[in-house]
């Protein structure tokens, strides 16, 4: 190996990992992960539906079946803490009172709710129309019509159960049997080989978790380490060091020895966090999020291959990029500009993550697993939804490694020459002129 | 004999400006050569091509009689005009990394620092960041980051632009002493009074061609009867010379050491 390329990887390394900066990173990331996603979970288990909320029943027949519903429903809950089916799940802080009335009296009725309403004496109030079980239509009057999702919804199950029930008992059918002929259906997801499908692979919940967060890593680490790339090269250029190197080290040498001194700083934490995570953070999370049975399922080889793969090609092909755009410049506001060229390429590769997750062989997922700027985390989730032919992830690669070699021949040009300009901001059309201009 | 550096033909085109014309010069082995001449003359043009960090458009440059090449970087010591420091390396680490990208080893850097740190009263400032040493000590440390892997040829591109009055005398001590080894110097400067006193011979640039080449007492010879000569002058000390005085004269520590931010 080249010993001046060593040294200069060797300088950035050190500098990166030496500072605090680097481990305050490494272990606030997933802290901070870790207690926004316990946070979640415990707010979310304090959305219950909950309220007073009277009811203007015209069909006459609904109000009492309602109510049964719902204290059935809790009581139910509380026997067998096992809940089925997530529709049953309606806790008995719901007070439904009735409101007599009639359509005369509607208006006037109406008008003394709103009030109780707006003095925040009820939650809402309902109004079932006299044909109400015919259309299942019913009014929902509230502060807002925005807010309390949760409530609405609960309400809504409520009166679709007590309401079927009732067109039932009108078609001369016992009630009961409603509860007797409900079906639930679970899809058991089975790969179409002779071969049983584990049962890990079976744990979709897992699956796309652990997809989903490989697939993040990629993309974070990718942007935070471009922009490092960017800080480092227009630090060098502002400290006014860089001449001093070139005249020991060629500016390709100093580049690549940037890029991959770089690229082992990120490894590196990916060793400290692998170390944590696949002992506490990930379990954790995924049992949280109640996602698996469990345990975790192991993640299969041909994923974690497919991660180191595709992160370092996507980090190499980047890590160029971002170099070159930073050099011509001499503060980040004004290398900004250019450098929003790789960033919004990343954030359009990890929006479409949920096509390559959802239809890994649909047209779109697989034009842009093999587009070079977005391959590196689309083929990724293919490969780790659905390997797609070996053929795909070649071309795939080659598409890549021709792309690393094209950027880095751009970067190697613009970077020579962008690193001893100071002073006036260069264009765009200057840069390209650089990397066309010969020796 | 070799020269230490040959520069023949050698032309410059930045777009349509021509930085260099047709240049000619030689730095024989063992002398101080002063480059000469307005800024935007085309000098620090010169010496990039002369270190490779730059390419020139035609004509051939030698040093120490063989091509450019990335090994002849380690033979030569360069401080360019735009120069500095990692502002959060420690002045050890920064030494050591330059001697390393130079190819000289640990164990060699460190030896050949020894005498350097005292000279330059650095010891204390070893383990500290360069961001938390004073101008003056920085100027210092860039110097000796020039110097640490020994080379044949010195480059200095406006090497006393910046500098303290005792950096300027650090400096031209330690030009001195390195002539005496029979290295060779040459720098830039369009102060034509330190260029006077240090060089032996002088080139004089201008728009990117060479108007004057020689030694210094052959120019003067020839423009004798062309200049008109200064009036003599009653010989006075020299305002450096008194600075350096009343500071040692004032008892307080020497003056490197007590710098601070």
């Amino acid at each position: 190996m080249n010993r001046k390329l060593f040294h200069v990887i060797r300088r950035e390394y050190l500098q990166q990992v030496k500072t605090k900066g680097f481990w305050i990173g490494t272990i606030l990331i997933p802290t901070l992960g870790l207690v926004f996603v316990y946070l979640q979970v415990i707010l979310a288990s304090t959305l219950i539906p909950e309220g007073k909320i009277g009811v203007v029943d015209l069909t006459g027949r609904l109000y009492e079946p309602l109510v049964a519903e719902q204290k059935a429903v809790s009581d139910v809950d509380e026997k067998d803490g096992k809940v089925e089916e997530k529709s049953r799940k309606m806790p008995a802080k719901i007070t439904f009172f009735a409101v007599e009335a009639t359509p005369d009296t509607l208006p006037a009725v109406r008008k003394e709710l709103n009030q109780r309403v707006q003095k925040k004496e009820i939650k809402a109030y309902i109004v079932i129309p006299a044909d109400g079980l015919a259309t299942g239509n019913v009014e929902w009057r509230a502060r807002s019509v925005k807010a309390d999702m949760i409530l609405r919804e609960s309400v809504e199950r409520g009166l679709a159960r007590a309401g079927t029930k009732e067109r039932l008992k009108d078609a001369g059918v016992d009630p009961s049997v409603y509860e007797k002929a409900r079906l639930t259906v679970k899809l058991d997801p089975r790969e179409a080989t002779e071969k049983e499908t584990s049962e890990d692979a079976k744990n979709v919940g897992a699956n796309l978790a652990i997809s989903g967060v490989l697939f993040f890593l990629i993309y974070i680490s990718i942007f935070i380490y471009g922009a490092f790339i960017m800080r480092g090269v227009l630090e060098e250029k502002n400290n006014r060091i860089v001449e001093v190197i070139i005249s020991s080290v060629k500016p390709t040498t100093l580049m690549l020895g940037k890029i991959i001194g770089i690229g082992l700083v990120g490894l590196t934490q990916y060793a400290v966090w692998g170390l944590f995570a696949f002992t506490i953070t990930l379990p954790g999370i995924v049992g949280v999020m109640g996602l698996s049975g469990g345990a975790l399922p192991s993640i299969p080889g041909m994923t974690i291959l497919a991660f180191v793969v595709f992160f370092l090609l996507g980090y190499f092909l980047y890590a160029g990029l971002y170099a070159a755009l930073a050099a011509p410049f001499n503060t980040e506001q004004e290398a900004q500009q250019l450098v929003m060229i790789p960033g919004m390429m990343l954030i359009l590769a990890s929006t479409m993550w949920f096509f390559a997750f959802n239809t890994p062989d649909g047209t779109l997922a697989r034009v842009l697993s093999l587009f070079p700027f977005t391959s590196p985390l689309l083929m990724f989730m293919r490969i780790s939804v659905q390997p797609p032919p070996a053929w795909e992830i070649a071309l795939s690669i080659v598409i890549l490694l021709l792309s690393i070699w094209g950027v880095a021949w751009f970067a190697g040009r613009v970077y020579r020459v962008g690193i001893l300009m100071y002073g006036k901001k260069p264009t765009l059309p200057e840069i390209i002129r650089w990397a066309r201009a010969t020796d | 004999m070799t020269s230490a550096i040959s520069i023949s033909g050698v032309t410059k085109r930045f777009g349509k400006f021509t930085a260099v014309d047709r240049l000619d010069l030689e730095v024989p082995l063992g002398v101080t050569f002063g480059l000469l001449g307005p800024n935007g003359a085309g000098k620090t043009t010169t010496i990039r091509m002369t270190m490779n960090i730059t390419k020139a458009d035609e004509g051939t440059i030698q040093v120490l009689g063989k091509p450019l090449a990335d090994e002849m970087q380690e033979r030569i010591g360069y401080l360019p005009e735009e120069r500095g420091l990692y502002r959060k390396m420690t002045v050890i680490d920064q030494l050591l990394f330059f001697a390393a990208i130079k190819g000289v080893e640990k164990k060699a850097a460190l030896a050949r620092l020894e005498k350097w740190i005292d000279v330059m009263d650095l010891r204390p400032w070893l383990a500290k960041k360069t961001e938390e040493l004073s101008k003056g000590m920085q100027q210092k440390v860039q110097f000796l980051g020039t110097i640490v892997h020994d080379p044949e040829v010195l480059i200095l591109d406006e090497p006393f632009s910046g500098l303290d009055p005792i950096n300027v005398v650090l400096l031209k001590d330690f030009l001195v002493d390195f002539k005496k080894q029979g290295k060779t110097i040459v720098f830039s400067t369009h102060v034509m009074e330190q260029a006077e006193k240090l060089c032996d011979r002088i080139a004089l640039i201008y728009r990117g061609r060479k108007l004057l080449d020689g030694t210094v007492k052959e120019i003067k010879a020839a423009y004798r009867d062309r200049v008109p000569l200064p009036p003599p002058v009653e010989p006075e000390p020299e305002l450096e010379k008194i600075f350096i005085k009343a500071v040692e004269e004032s008892g307080l520590a020497a003056p490197a050491t007590e710098e601070l931010r």
